[in-house]
């Protein structure tokens, strides 16, 4: 891969400019972030000198907390769940269907990605609130008396959250379904491999990849969610991140909201590492 | 068509991703004080109404500033790593890929909060712009390296050794042959920077100072207390403006975007 590598230090001033971003705005950051969390919480100010376990003994004391993460993660969960059930054969028909909407189709998909989250969020408090498009469209109707309860719940977040991070789990998955010879399908098929067999014994496998990368896509993004979550949820469904950013703006207290940050990416990381293992060894069982 | 189950199902998706973002435009020309349906006739009251909001018009402003100004630098740091990737990282190539590609991968929540600690325990707050536009930076470099190094991949070493033979020097070899080939790269890039930026929305609220509101911040600040039209209104401009950068660019650099 390295045909044209010059000897001497030449080369590596196209790398330095990133390095010494990402080491000073990225690297730094991280390490005081760190740092932070061990620090004693502060009378007045965003901390106190000294340092402390404190911050992380709260968390696991606080069944609150580990309430409220539970409650993420089954956001998370749910909304890659039904990301991957609602997306996998759309992506199938982007990858596979015919070429004339081809195109289209795929800057339909593409599309709500170039409008902001806060303006999509907003979308949805207009569809879904009590006095929103559909609760009224459905009394205009006569089909119910009473507003159905869709926003200031988990059911709106998910809602909007999945409509949100869908474009993730479209992408991967066509383009790994792009990869996938139809050939092998055809093959399958001229064994006497029944349609649905086919499916799950060449194809399902040979996608994987792409099904993993847009889980892990949506499961990470969505419990980092803010905007989302902090709209449609209100004050009375509060996500990890929530929690983590308004203890942050309204209460100053630096210490425990870095602990809160860290011990959320943290689970989050964890989650993911599991998911990896599961899917992997569900994989070689798949094989013959 | 040959599979009308699947086909209806699709565009029933379609449907779901383009409803909210149709409501918010029809919503924009609501005559009413209220986002009552269906709309009390039809106005442009509420354009009027946010163009005459110097709040909102100035955080446009800001959000098109750190916008531009993080597109020019994170589109020149972006290309010249993506450079070095292709061409020079050699056996650190995979550990080049994961740094650059680091901004994406980590939660933007943890990034915004351990940014703002940052730019207190160096001294320099949320006084100057610095660090907001070093966090839109730094949440856009991954896009310009991915679509960089993405055209730089149908590059064929021949080509270069060949112009070499035939005399050409370093700088009229990057100028004539490696160039164009990443052009395309370098304004998907910087495009998709663009609108990433004008869009992001955790980045700039942890690290906003006071009147350095982007446009996202401000909504959303205005969505939590009030429930007039003219946020339908300031979302509509806002969709406008990136719908205009994207087509332009289609249209006049005919560009393919790269975005995993």
């Amino acid at each position: 891969m390295t045909p044209m590598r010059r000897k001497g230090l030449g080369p590596l001033i196209l790398i330095a400019p990133a390095a010494v971003l990402l080491g000073v705005f990225l690297v730094l950051p991280y390490l005081n972030i760190v740092v932070m969390s061990f620090r004693m919480p502060g009378q007045g100010t965003p901390y106190g000198p000294g340092y402390t376990i404190g911050n992380y003994t709260k968390f696991f004391a606080d069944s609150f907390y580990l309430l409220q993460v539970a409650n993420t993660l089954w956001i998370g969960l749910v909304t890659t769940a039904i990301c991957l059930v609602v997306g996998f054969p759309v992506a199938w028909q982007l990858a596979r269907g015919a070429m004339r909407f081809r195109a289209l189709a795929y800057g339909l998909v593409l599309s709500p990605l170039l409008v902001g989250i806060v303006i999509r969020s907003y979308g949805w408090t207009i569809l879904l609130g009590n006095a929103g498009l559909i609760n009224r469209m459905l009394t205009g109707m006569g089909l119910i008396d009473r507003p159905l309860p869709l926003m200031y719940n988990a059911l709106g977040i998910v809602i909007a959250l999945v409509h949100v991070f869908l474009p993730f789990m479209i992408l991967p998955i066509m383009a790994a379904i792009q990869g996938v010879d139809p050939s092998l399908e055809s093959a399958a098929r001229s064994l006497g491999a029944s349609r649905f067999t086919a499916f799950r014994r060449i194809v399902l496998p040979l996608c994987t990849p792409g099904i993993q990368a847009g889980c892990i896509l949506v499961f990470v993004l969505s419990l980092s969610a803010y905007v989302t979550p902090s709209l449609i949820g209100g004050l009375r469904v509060k996500t990890m991140a929530v929690t983590v950013v308004d203890a942050l703006i309204d209460t100053f207290q630096w210490p425990w909201g870095s602990a809160l940050a860290l011990m959320l990416s943290a689970t989050g990381a964890l989650c993911v590492v599991i998911f990896a293992r599961l899917t992997r060894m569900k994989w070689k069982v798949a094989r013959p | 068509m040959k599979r009308p189950v699947l086909t209806l199902y699709c565009l029933l998706v379609y449907a779901f991703l383009l409803a909210p973002i149709l409501v918010v435009v029809g919503a924009s020309f609501n005559a009413g004080n209220f986002l009552t349906f269906p709309p009390q006739g039809l106005s442009l009251r509420w354009y009027v109404t946010f163009f005459h909001n110097d709040v909102f018009m100035r955080a446009i402003r800001t959000s098109l500033w750190v916008a531009a100004v993080a597109t020019v630098i994170s589109g020149t740091i972006g290309t010249m790593a993506a450079l070095y990737y292709v061409q020079h990282a050699g056996r650190w190539k995979e550990a080049v890929r994961i740094a650059m590609l680091a901004p994406l991968l980590l939660p933007e929540v943890l990034t915004a909060i351990a940014l703002l600690f940052f730019v207190y325990a160096i001294g320099i707050g949320t006084t100057t712009m610095i660090g907001m536009v070093a966090g839109h930076v730094l949440i856009t470099l991954p896009f310009v390296f991915i679509n960089v190094s993405a055209s730089l991949e149908s590059f064929d070493p021949s080509w270069d050794m060949a112009a070499r033979s035939l005399g050409a020097d370093r700088l009229t070899r990057f100028r004539r042959i490696m160039l164009p080939l990443i052009k395309p790269g370098v304004i998907g890039g910087a495009l998709f920077a663009f609108i990433i930026s004008f869009d992001t929305f955790t980045i700039s609220f942890m690290l906003k100072g006071i009147g350095t509101s982007t446009l996202p911040i401000q909504l959303f600040d205005y969505l939590r207390t009030n429930f007039t039209p003219e946020a339908a209104a300031v979302s509509t401009v806002s969709i406008a403006l990136t719908l205009v950068v994207v087509i332009v660019s289609e249209k006049v650099l005919g560009l393919r975007i790269h975005r995993f």
